[in-house]
């Protein structure tokens, strides 16, 4: 019998040694329960290399495919990959995409933050409170069916072209999703848990220390980092449509001078960004909400 | 009033007798009379009346949908009642009551606390001091036999430990009354008789006064000193009988004794006749 095929066989084993365990020494038992143990770890490694040899077949099949097209097609439409990287480096080593990167860096992080920081106020007071409710979530839901690109221009407007509006427009992108994001999220705090907080005699201050915020956590998380690609379109348009700065411009001078390579360079670096940043939430995801990957015992992750 | 709580809560049990003859009725009586509640155009619960005596463990068998819940969640001080009143140690219950605590179907465990903290939430947002809590959560996770799970959050818990905890949180509280709502419905039946043993063991501790709702037949008549028989609509008290069987019991001594049976075939025909048990 073998314990490393497939699934059924460990639990198998598992009820066997349960429904066999008075004729079964204790030494045995032992045995077979770090058979079983080794055997769980052995499959769910065995699942994460499979995923991992796909996901490196995907690339390989994905950036070979690109290869082969961009070195068969005319510069002015499409570039190799290889092509792409090297005039990614040459942007840095002898442009000022290391620059511009940086200036589309801060002006994301104070947009994306301002963003977070009241689409969690404003998320969870709309959440938590009726009143607030009704006050303000019909202006909430009608923003955030609007497309934000075109308050752009009046942005502009309002406010000019530097810096300060490129960050309100970041803002903007960001924050109606979290809104919502948080908003449902505070609602589906289970009903029985504020049910078991009045219970337990906890007033405003426990509730919102002990329960609201707590279980808000998973949901600020989803907005955030539904945010970043909200973000980081926000930074492009705003870039594109006020003042002429940062990766926008990279984007922006390349394609217009028909260096496509440069261009694709840009979008990849983008890409590159929002993956990372993405990444970074991922951890901070299992740093602050341990109760929600902890391991059932059955090698999965819940 | 915490000074009362206090004095009946940690003496010995001559002082607590003292002490609740002195209060009069009991701070752990509960009398609902003529309680009315509709949900909609439909009465849910329709002039029930019902009293549980101080220290008195009385178990409500009823169809579902009879009103069960909704009538734990107004003793509780959860929900409203539309007329009528009930009290608990004479008091009115118009919100959760100090010496009220609840045990839940589905645990009620927060699951972004271990179970430690989730047993010594409510003890420090009473305002006990430090010392106080620790010694009343190790006490309580001793008592449900949880020792050494402590730094475990809920979802590492099995159905029958997840229960526990939400015993422990109770009985940590020291509370006069305790309401349980189908407490050991979503655990598996070999599990569900142990935590019943446990369950009457750790009330005969302090006999506090305990209305316990359930589905089953005999887990009422194995715990309670009286059943009482809801019917449906509307939510009304049909039946209301007192269980002989001596204490302290086992579920083997419950089984073996001789009016289980007829307690047994008495319920089963009153649900029968009030609707089907489910
Ligand atoms: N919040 C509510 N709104 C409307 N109807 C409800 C609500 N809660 C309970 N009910 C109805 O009241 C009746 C009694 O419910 P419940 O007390 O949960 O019954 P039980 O616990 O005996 O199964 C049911 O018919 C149920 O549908
Ligand atoms: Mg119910």
């Amino acid at each position: 019998m073998s314990l490393t095929r497939n699934d059924p066989p460990v639990a198998g084993v598992a009820d066997g040694a349960r429904t066999a365990s008075a004729s079964l020494a204790a030494s045995d038992a032992e045995a077979i329960g770090r058979e079983v143990i080794a055997a769980r770890r052995r499959r769910s490694k065995r699942d994460r290399r499979k995923f991992l040899a796909v996901r490196l077949v995907s690339l390989a099949v994905v950036f070979g495919a690109w290869q082969l097209y961009g070195m068969h097609t005319i510069a002015i439409l499409f570039a190799p990959i290889t092509t792409v990287v090297h005039s990614g480096y040459n942007l840095f080593a002898h442009a000022q995409l290391g620059s511009q990167l940086g200036y589309s860096m801060w002006t994301f992080a104070i947009g994306y933050l301002i963003g977070v920081a009241v689409g969690i106020a404003v998320g969870m007071l709309m959440g938590a409170y009726r009143v607030v409710e009704a006050a303000v979530s019909l202006y909430v839901f009608a923003l955030y069916a609007t497309p934000m690109v075109a308050l752009v221009p009046i942005m502009t407007l309002w406010i000019g072209f530097d810096a300060t509006a490129q960050i309100v427009i970041i803002a903007l992108f960001v924050t109606w999703p979290m809104i919502v994001t948080v908003f449902h999220g505070v609602r589906q705090i289970d009903a029985e848990l504020m049910e078991v907080s009045r219970s337990l005699r906890l007033n405003r201050r426990q509730t919102w220390v002990h329960v609201l915020l707590p279980g808000a956590v998973p949901f600020v998380i989803t907005g955030a980092t539904q945010g970043v690609a909200m973000g980081l379109v926000g930074v492009i348009i705003a870039e594109l449509q006020t003042q002429l700065t940062g990766l926008g411009a990279a984007l922006q001078t390349e394609a217009q001078t028909y260096h496509t390579a440069g261009a694709l360079a840009v979008v990849l670096l983008i890409m590159v960004l929002g993956v990372t940043l993405r990444a970074i939430l991922g951890l901070v995801q299992r740093f602050l909400v341990p109760w929600m990957r902890l391991d059932r015992g059955d090698g999965k992750r819940r | 009033m915490t000074a009362m709580r206090a004095a009946s809560d940690r003496g010995a049990p001559a002082e607590r007798a003292q002490a609740a003859a002195a209060a009069g009725p009991g701070r752990g009586e509960i009398r609902c009379s003529g309680l009315y509640k509709w949900y909609g155009q439909t009465a849910v619960l329709s002039g029930l009346d019902l009293t549980v005596a101080n220290g008195e463990f009385v178990c409500v068998v009823g169809p579902s949908g009879c009103g069960k819940t909704t009538l734990l969640r107004m003793m509780a001080g959860l929900a409203e009642y539309d007329h009528g009143t009930i009290t608990i140690g004479g008091e009115k219950v118009t919100a959760p009551l100090a010496q009220v605590a609840v045990v839940f179907q589905h645990f009620g465990l927060f699951p972004w606390k271990t179970v430690y903290n989730n047993v010594a939430l409510p003890l420090r947002a009473a305002g006990l001091d430090k010392a106080e809590v620790r010694r009343r959560v190790a006490e309580a996770i001793a008592l449900v036999g949880l020792e050494g799970v402590d730094d475990r959050y809920p979802a590492q818990l099995s159905g029958g430990m997840k229960q526990r905890v939400g015993l422990a949180r109770t009985l940590a509280l020291r509370p006069e009354v305790i309401l349980l709502d189908e407490p050991f419905a979503a655990v598996d039946a070999q599990t569900r008789e142990i935590l019943q043993e446990e369950l009457l063991g750790l009330w005969s501790r302090h006999r506090q006064t305990a209305l316990f709702i359930t589905h089953s037949i005999d887990e009422a008549i194995t715990l309670a000193d009286r059943v009482v028989v809801m019917g449906t609509k509307p939510g009304r008290v049909v039946d209301d009988i007192v269980v002989p069987i001596p204490r302290p019991r086992t579920v083997g001594s419950v089984r073996r004794h001789e009016s289980y049976a007829p307690l047994r075939e008495r319920i089963w025909e009153q649900l029968r006749a009030s609707g089907s048990p489910t």
